[in-house]
């Protein structure tokens, strides 16, 4: 138990750094919060299917259909996984760059995030 | 034309007799037994090709038919028993179980890249078929609104299955030319 504690102490430093790092690096300007966006599943399409955000802001991906589906980015900077019918799915934009993105079950579903 | 698409044009024609058969249009009940059904035989032959194809993009796609079915009789199911609506067996219900057992017999007979073919086939011959029924018969007949809701709900799917059928198909043909250069 003790040794699990210790292991840990200087990996969770070495997280929370790594996060004010990245924290820091993620907003956008100095005094603007993240803003929030959603994008609806629904009907086998994203909408909107077209998003621009700033890096830092959080990008919610909710599942409206009756089917699970995916937000999984080609260049695979980003992979919701299986998101339940119900379900949702939220990505911090860190990555700059256009962002295009599909469902990994469905291949006529697809969208893009521009992030700048 | 080649007894390939001979064959793909019987089951098609077969799959669409098999809708248009009642004239009258089907009750609540009977939209049931029919939503029911068809989602099920496309169950039955996706848990079949999950084991069976050779293809990994195939099982991919019939692991999804199977998930996505299921989802959509899930939501078919609480529908009706909210709405105390008792599934009614009819000719459209009994056509379409029969059209799946006889899919199942004549894929269980098949092998590789040609259990593949038929499977994925007889996906786009389905799912024509089944948004033919709910455009031109299933969604202009329901009664009740949310049973109509909910089968302007699933369509999308459907439009989706085919399309992603269709490209499967396209891709194993691609497959066939080049096994047969
Ligand atoms: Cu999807």
């Amino acid at each position: 138990m003790r040794v699990n504690v210790l292991a840990r102490a200087p990996r969770a430093l070495v997280l929370a750094c790594t996060l004010a790092i990245l924290g820091a690096a993620g907003t956008s300007a100095p005094g603007v919060t993240a803003k929030e966006y959603t994008i609806a599943i629904e009907d086998m399409r994203f909408v909107p299917a077209t998003l621009t955000v700033r890096r830092g802001d959080r990008v919610t991906w909710i599942n409206r259909d009756l089917v699970p589906h995916t937000a999984t980015a080609t260049a695979k900077t980003f992979d919701s996984s299986s998101i339940a019918p119900g379900g949702t799915w939220t990505y911090v934009a860190t990555e700059p760059g256009t962002q295009a993105y599909a469902c990994a079950f469905h291949p006529t579903m697809k969208g893009e995030v521009s992030i700048r | 034309m080649n007894f390939k698409q001979a064959a793909s044009t019987l089951v098609l024609s077969m799959a669409v007799t098999v809708f248009a058969a009642q004239a009258e249009g089907p009750t609540d009940p009977q939209i049931a037994a029919i939503v029911v059904t068809a989602n099920q035989v496309d169950i039955d032959a996706g848990k079949l090709a999950t084991s069976k194809a050779q293809s990994k993009e195939v099982a991919a796609f019939a692991e999804r038919m199977v998930v996505d079915h299921e989802g959509v009789n899930k939501a078919a199911s609480e529908l009706v028993t909210r709405l105390q609506v008792t599934p009614e067996p009819n000719a459209t219900s009994q056509n379409l179980q029969q059209g799946g057992d006889e899919n199942l017999a004549k894929l269980q007979q098949l092998d590789g890249h040609a259990f593949d073919r038929a499977y994925v086939e007889h996906e786009v011959a389905y799912h024509e078929a089944v948004l033919d029924a709910i455009d031109e018969t299933l969604i202009p007949s329901a009664q009740n609104a949310e049973l109509k809701a909910l089968l302007v709900k699933v369509r999308p799917a459907f439009v989706a299955h085919l399309e992603h059928a269709r490209q499967l198909r396209a891709s194993l043909d691609q497959v066939g030319r080049l096994g047969q250069e």
